[in-house]
């Protein structure tokens, strides 16, 4: 083979490989990156389709977003309720952490039949979930009142309405959790084990200093993937708040004052305001994360 | 001394691992229950749910709302939506991400490593961002109350998938495709006939999750479309919900059901399927 004709193999290769990819390249144009720029361009605009209003606003409507009198209050809110929401991450992580050593125990019989059940949730239509625990939350004829025997305005009041959502998604989230973790334990091997035994530390011990840190990796994957999800949390907010002012996210804002409001400018400008904060989530995660060195 | 200190540690572990399997079963409790309590009133009569004193069980069975929930709402044709917008975005996507994946993992590509950090950072970037303008895309083309802006972005790949493709190819040794370049085969009959068998499992897991995916996903249906005819599976059992008041808890929790079975049905059947791909996704095994 001459070397020119192996070099025009290598360009023929070359120009393949990037047929071969153009489906993802040009889905990324048209789906991310021309919808990025046309969003970030009017986030400095007051456009609104139906009047066909569009003037540049430079800052403005960032600026609407902190200070107008109509939307600041709402804006704010759906801020804090998204906040308040992102508890159920450490709630979800401590328990699954806990149930994870327990069942990685070698004595622990019957570990496939719980991990089916403990990740039944997760393979649940998400309209199911909110449903039955919406019924179950329910003031006046909900199975939770009942039981114990109170009125407790779960889904009307403010902040209960969070807590109640916190209930769920930890119920429903902690599956996922819980494989992950026993996944991660099942990779500390058993030397570490043997030797604190022969020294004579006890469960709480071993699970302290040995379990705990080895699976830090596992607890940072949960914790990023728990704020990215967290930070986009819309559809409970419908199915299981009924879009409860107390429970309305960031997400259910920019559709609100979108696709309500045909406020685009200002839904355009909040939905930078989360894009950054994702991205700064999600970079983090790449510059920690293992998972991403693939290369080396 | 020795035994009496054996037996006492024999003792403790024993007394540790009842009370796990003690707090298991009340956790598996609370995992099935909702189930339970979600299927026992699809059979109840209406005037049974809205009652006061609760009973678990129903009073009266009766399977009324099986029959009515198909003439109330357009649900077969739900199920006909969903299922348009699952196969062609399944079958394609995961093709084209398996495709790409493979440009990425087993060719020479200029600026290989720059294209795949700018695609993968597209996952960084939240629906949230996007969506207005996709909207007001389709709906210039008069594609709301359609179910093209569902499957278009889908047919294009799905980078998390070609990510995983990526890493799971980095396995396979690549002397097995020279073996086939030198046997006169080009780059796309190898993919297809030495990659594409090898990759199998990880496509089959990954197309799983995804169909889980598009199921649940209410997001961007709830915005597009806003028909009955149209509608796929979660929006339409919210609609159910919205017309009824949210007062015939026996209807809405038959379509919640019914719409949770064929995603129950497919993780019971793959069960491991199931637990090895979520470990392998995360990276952790």
């Amino acid at each position: 083979m001459t070397k020119q004709k192996s070099g025009k193999l290598v360009r023929r290769e070359k120009i393949t490989a990037l047929v071969f990819v153009s489906p993802l390249i040009i889905g990324f144009i048209v789906f991310t990156l021309v919808c990025m720029i046309i969003s970030f361009g009017w986030s400095f605009t007051n456009f609104n389709p139906i009047s066909g209003r569009m003037k540049f606003d430079g800052w403005g409507q960032y600026v609407d977003l902190f200070t107008h009198p109509t939307y600041k209050k709402a804006f704010l809110d759906s801020i804090l309720n998204t906040l308040f929401l992102l508890l159920s991450i450490p709630v979800s992580i401590i328990i699954s952490v806990l149930i994870a050593a327990l069942m990685n125990s070698k004595k622990f019989k019957g570990k496939t039949v719980f991990r089916v059940i403990i990740y039944l949730p997760a393979v649940t239509s998400v309209v199911a979930v909110n449903y039955i625990w919406r019924y179950m939350f329910e003031e006046n004829y909900g199975l939770i009142n009942a039981f114990f025997h109170a009125h407790i305005p779960w889904l009307t009041d403010e902040t209960l309405v969070k807590v109640a959502m916190i209930i769920k998604n930890v119920w429903s989230g902690i599956g996922t959790q819980v494989i992950l973790f026993m996944a991660g334990m099942q990779n500390i091997s058993d030397e570490y084990y043997e030797a604190a035994e022969l020294d004579g530390a006890g469960p709480v011990y071993k699970f302290l200093h040995i379990t705990l840190p080895l699976v830090t990796p596992v607890l940072f994957y949960t914790i990023i993937t728990g704020l990215i999800g967290g930070f986009q949390m819309f559809a409970d907010v419908e199915l299981f708040a009924g879009g409860h002012y107390g429970a309305r996210t960031i997400v259910f804002f920019i559709r609100n004052y979108g696709i309500g409001q045909n406020l685009y400018g200002l839904a355009s400008a909040a939905s930078f305001l989360l894009a950054a904060i994702i991205m700064i989530i999600t970079a983090l995660q790449f510059k920690f994360n293992k998972w991403v060195e693939y290369t080396d | 001394m020795e035994k009496k200190f054996k037996i006492s540690n024999k003792t403790v572990s024993t007394v540790v691992l009842s009370l796990s399997y003690a707090i298991m079963i009340v956790l598996a409790f609370t995992m099935i229950f909702p189930y339970l309590y979600m299927v026992l009133t699809t059979f109840k009569p209406m005037g049974e749910t809205v009652s006061p004193e609760l009973k678990v069980f129903p009073i009266v069975w009766t399977a009324e709302s099986y029959k009515e929930i198909w003439q109330l709402v357009p649900f077969g044709r739900g199920i006909l939506n969903t299922m348009t917008v699952e196969v062609p975005v399944i079958l394609v996507g995961t093709f084209t991400s398996a495709l790409g994946a493979y440009a990425f993992a087993k060719m020479r590509m200029p600026c290989s490593k720059i294209i795949l950090l700018v695609l993968m950072s597209s996952m960084m970037v939240p629906f949230a961002a996007l969506f207005l303008p996709q909207y007001q895309i389709y709906s210039s083309l008069g594609l709301t109350n359609n179910l093209l802006p569902l499957i278009l972005p889908g047919l294009f790949g799905n980078i998390s998938m070609v990510f995983f493709f990526i890493q799971f190819m980095g396995g396979i040794p690549t002397a097995l495709l020279e073996a086939a370049k030198i046997d006169g085969c080009g780059h796309f009959k190898s993919f297809l006939h030495i990659m594409l068998p090898l990759l199998w499992p990880a496509m089959a897991a990954q197309a799983v999750f995804w169909f889980l995916g598009i199921w649940n996903d209410y997001f961007a249906p709830s915005i597009y479309l806003t028909k009955e005819e149209v509608m796929t599976l979660q929006p339409l059992i919210n609609r159910l919900n919205a017309t009824q008041g949210g007062r015939d808890l026996p209807l809405v929790m038959t379509g919640a059901f019914l719409s949770s079975i064929p995603l129950i049905a497919v993780y019971l059947a793959f069960q491991k399927y199931f637990m090895s791909a979520l470990s392998i996704t995360s990276g952790i095994k």
